[in-house]
């Protein structure tokens, strides 16, 4: 019981972390239409940055919000660069973010070499129902609800984010109200840098983060993203939560050598599932 | 029906375009096409199938650019887009709302731009439904959205590209009732681009015929609607064509059929919109190349 | 040994590249005058490049050193799944960043079967057709999904294969496989790395011809169609399910067949030998050359292997940091990509054709207009 609990916390963790990840994905792809390859890459610069700035002597708190701060920049960069030239499509400008997030492996490699790197998190734990859980768990949960919060209110309440919704509504209609399309995919890509970093330091502590740790952050992000369909934050946090949980029952049950085989095994079973729904709506509709 | 003042010369026009010549490429779209509007005039602006209508009106809105010849517009300006252009995931009031996005005022003038009521005062069919999703309503509620998104900018000139396409007899006579009532009450001019050209006689007092590219005729709607040769072309096609019969449009609350859809969302799929503009720069672009050859 | 080495560094460090830069719409431009241009007297300069192709392919083995020997042989891997790659992107539509699962899977299969005593010819015949099998198989669900789902689905599969031969004891598990034999037959050994060479040369030879028969057989005006509009070819009576699932399992026998020869050529094969990299690695190559033409498939595989070559040898030099030759490679990936992407989107050669068509037309015009008049509506 107390192992189960252990598990779920740290799922819940890690998930929390994976649900920043695809919500920073979903969010650039609602604004924009573009998948950003380059978003598990906002958060090995995130978490780069901060372990850096640790090393200085910077104090904590401190450190992650210049992380996450370069991250949003580095976010807004990649923008620029995937969305800013006229014409280029989702598809290209894909390609472009895949190219941007190898990019960056020459930079982080340059500025950090490649080993692996890790932070200290939030220290002790607290005993609950008899299961040891570190703090650090409780912040990542902690911190992530509060940014669920604040983008459902950002989305749900304000101009701005109902601007960025219109964006991908129609934005041949958001260019008549007067709304610049390119200014507010800029927006998204410098939130989901900063999303993306976030996820960086907050699971730092736990795993350790080199240049290519990206490529396992943008799967499980990107699973996530598409148990929300692209679109829909709600479901991405509830997918991420899932897919957390179900690696940490896995390594923790059975190995953890099979918890990333699981996970993305659910993922392609869902997205083919996914497909065929919606070729047979389009079958019966043509 | 002709309320609004006629233009006097002692005002300064609020649109103004001059020589206007607009290429796709090697066509033609607008060829020496001069226009006016004077404050709080309502202009019709009628002829078939690309003829450039949408073209002059993208011009005016400034989404393309000129191969040569001069527009102004000298007031704000505001557009109901062709195929009414709903942001379909947003309740009605969000895409009001939207429509006061390039307002940038702050504070108490920020909450008064944001204010949509005056809108529903305006257009009271639309208090029902101001919660529900737009993508989800009739073609006559969404025109009727459009308008008020379009007012919400609380421009001096409203260009409204097709305002009867696709809707039923009865709500493109309500809706030109509003529109009235708006030229009347606010002195908003109104810019109309219509097919349906006995409609836009009626409804503006000043007209426009635009055939390939080019004027055809202008005067004031009664004397237009008046010469022969405009009514056997006209006018005599728009009687026989009356609205579709699968634009019958149900006031009441209902899913969209696959036609209303197309027209809520003719342009904007995903990318598109973006390479769209591209094209169309690259004609701009074109077309300008090709006025320097020939200066 | 050298070989083995560089080739496995070269698998683990090659940074990626994209490709698919080219939506729906390029297949079609870039496809369309292809055609008729291979008809005419494209034909016959085709012919005479084609010649010197061959010609300079055949005559380099004997001059060169034993690492380059080496580069060599892995260029003409890295084209065989180019070639399959490109096709598939440029013809079907489908975006692939998984295209090493099937070297690999060739690479096991070759492997495996040769080290539980099967003839080592014999299992180089089997590796291409245990990876289409595969293909085939998994292609049914796979390619049910497009654009970004694709392009993450091949991602996904291919980080399970490497996580599932990682735990596969009868694989060698993460240690790989060793003591792979040389090829041999009839007794006579492929001993030499020169033989290597030759042997894969003379697999690309094999695989340009097939790409060439599917391009212009009857199959590939429909498969043409595909990439202009799947919905258009669809109605116009092309099978589009299965035309796709054809040049899916096609391009996985290509790189099944590199794989085979890989494992053979190197003698040593292990999970960490085929990491998501090297597929991305292939997207650049196609995507740097252009999709769907052959020509842009060789070229791309043999520009970016000798630019990754020139940038290891300055990377190693004395007085560079270790890390210097991965940080380049990177770098340089990264920016072939974005830069083909976003500004020669239908890729290198594909541009050279247009260029030089246009020289022909304006030769023959007298003024330069082609270009300036092609804006469209």
């Amino acid at each position: 019981m107390s192992d189960f609990l252990v598990y779920l916390i740290t799922g819940l963790g890690t998930g929390c972390g994976i649900a920043l990840i695809g919500s920073g994905l979903v969010l650039i792809h609602r604004v924009t239409r573009v998948v950003n390859f380059a978003q598990g890459t906002f958060a090995v610069v995130g978490a780069l940055t901060a372990i850096s700035l640790l090393d200085t002597g910077l104090p904590h708190g401190l450190s992650e919000v210049l992380g996450v701060a370069v991250a949003a920049v580095v976010g807004l960069l990649v923008g620029v660069i995937a969305i800013g030239r006229r014409g280029t499509s989702p598809q290209a400008a894909l390609m472009v973010t895949l190219g941007l997030g190898i990019l960056a492996y020459a930079v982080e490699v340059m500025l950090w070499g490649d080993q692996g790197r890790s932070s200290e998190g939030l220290s002790g734990a607290v005993t609950v129902f008899g299961a040891r859980i570190q703090t650090h768990y409780l912040l990542i949960i902690g911190v992530t609800a509060a940014v669920f919060a604040a983008l459902a209110g950002l989305f749900g309440r304000t101009d701005a984010g109902k601007a960025l919704s219109a964006c991908s509504s129609n934005p041949y209609a958001a260019r008549v109200v007067g709304i610049s399309v390119t200014r507010m995919g800029l927006i998204a890509f410098a939130i989901g840098g900063a999303l993306g970093g976030l996820a960086g330091v907050l699971l730092a502590p736990m795993n350790s983060m080199a240049f290519d740790s990206d490529v396992a952050l943008i799967i499980n992000g990107f699973a996530a993203a598409v148990v929300g369909s692209m679109h829909h934050i709600g479901r991405t946090l509830a997918g991420a939560l899932f897919l957390g949980v179900a690696e940490a029952m896995v390594a923790g049950y059975g190995s953890a050598t099979y918890q990333t085989v699981v996970a993305l095994g659910l993922v392609l079973a869902l997205m083919i599932g996914q497909a065929a729904r919606t070729h047979s709506v389009v079958a019966e509709a043509g | 029906m002709n309320a609004s003042q006629p233009p006097r010369s002692d005002v300064v026009d609020v649109v103004e375009v001059r020589d206007l010549v607009v290429r796709y490429g090697a066509a033609t779209a607008l060829d020496n096409v001069s226009l006016r509007v004077a404050p709080g005039e309502m202009v019709a602006l009628v002829g078939p199938n690309g003829a450039g209508k949408s073209t002059l009106v993208n011009t005016l809105t400034g989404i393309l650019t000129p191969a040569s010849g001069s527009v102004e517009v000298r007031a704000r300006i505001a557009q109901v887009p062709e195929g009414r252009q709903m942001f379909g995931d947003l309740t009605v009031d969000d895409n009001l709302r939207l429509g006061a996005w390039q307002l940038r005022g702050r504070g108490e003038s920020r909450r008064k731009q944001r204010d949509t009521s005056w809108v529903y005062e305006l257009l009271p069919d639309l208090v029902r439904v101001r919660d529900r999703k737009a993508g989800g309503m009739s073609g006559g509620q969404q025109q009727m959205v459009a308008v008020g998104r379009a007012l919400m900018s609380r421009p001096e000139v409203l260009v409204i590209d097709e305002l009867s396409l696709g809707l039923a007899p009865l709500i493109v006579a309500d809706l030109a009732e509003h529109l009235t009532e708006l030229n009347r009450e606010q002195g908003t001019a109104v810019v109309l681009i219509e097919q349906n050209a006995r409609l836009a006689l009626d409804l503006c007092s000043r007209a426009y015929v635009l055939e390939a590219g080019r004027i055809a005729a202008e005067g004031d709607s009664a004397d237009l609607a008046a010469s022969p040769d405009i009514a056997r072309a006209y006018l005599g096609e728009a009687q026989a064509l009356p609205a579709p019969p699968d634009a019958q449009d149900d006031p009441g609350p209902h899913d969209p059929g696959p036609r209303d859809r197309a027209m809520a969302d003719p342009a904007p799929t995903p990318g598109t919109a973006g390479t769209a503009r591209g094209n169309q720069d690259t004609a701009v672009q074109a077309a300008r190349a090709a006025t320097r050859e020939a200066k | 040994m050298s070989a083995v080495t560089s080739g496995r560094e070269r698998a683990a460090s090659q940074p990626p590249g994209g490709a698919g830069g080219t939506g729906d719409n390029e297949p079609s431009d870039a496809r369309g005058p292809l055609g008729a241009r291979f008809a005419g007297r494209g034909r016959r300069a085709g012919l005479v490049a084609a010649g010197a192709a061959v010609a300079v392919t055949l005559a380099l083995p004997p001059m060169l050193t034993a690492s380059q020997l080496s580069v060599y042989i892995l260029l003409a891997l890295s084209a065989m799944v180019t070639v399959g790659l490109s096709l598939l992107m440029g013809y079907a539509g489908q975006v692939s960043i998984g295209q090493a699962s099937f070297y690999a899977i060739g690479a096991y299969a070759a492997g495996l079967l040769s080290v539980h005593g099967t003839p080592p010819l014999l299992a180089l015949a089997a590796a291409p057709l245990i990876a289409a099998l595969f293909a085939a198989a998994i292609g049914g669900p796979l390619l049910r999904l497009r654009g970004h789902h694709l392009a993450f689905a091949t991602i996904a599969l291919q980080l399970i294969l490497i996580s599932l031969l990682g735990e596969a004891d009868w694989a060698g598990g993460s240690v790989g496989l060793q003591g792979i034999p040389r090829l041999s037959a009839g007794g006579t050994e492929l001993g030499e790395d020169i033989h290597y060479a030759y042997l894969a040369w003379a697999a690309v030879a094999v695989t340009v011809l097939v790409a060439r028969n599917v391009v212009t057989s009857r199959a590939g005006r429909g498969l043409r169609a595909l990439a202009t509009s799947e919905t258009a070819a669809s109605a116009s009576g092309v099978p589009v399910a299965r035309y796709k699932l054809a040049v899916f399992t096609l391009a996985a026998a290509f790189a099944g067949l590199a794989g085979g020869i890989y494992a053979f050529f190197i003698g040593y094969i292990n999970p960490g030998s085929f990491p998501v990299l090297l597929s991305i690695q292939f997207l650049v190559m196609a995507v740097v050359g252009g999709l769907g033409t052959i020509w842009g498939a060789l070229l791309g595989a043999t520009a970016i292997t000798l630019i990754v070559q020139f940038l290891n040898d300055l990377g190693s030099r004395p007085g560079m940091p270790a890390s210097a030759p991965s940080i380049l490679n990177y770098a340089v990936y990264a920016a072939l990509l974005i830069l083909v992407v976003l500004f020669l989107p239908r890729g290198i050669v594909p541009a050279l054709r247009d260029a030089w068509q246009q020289r022909r037309i304006a030769g023959h015009a007298g003024a330069g207009t082609g270009t300036a008049e092609r804006a469209e509506p």
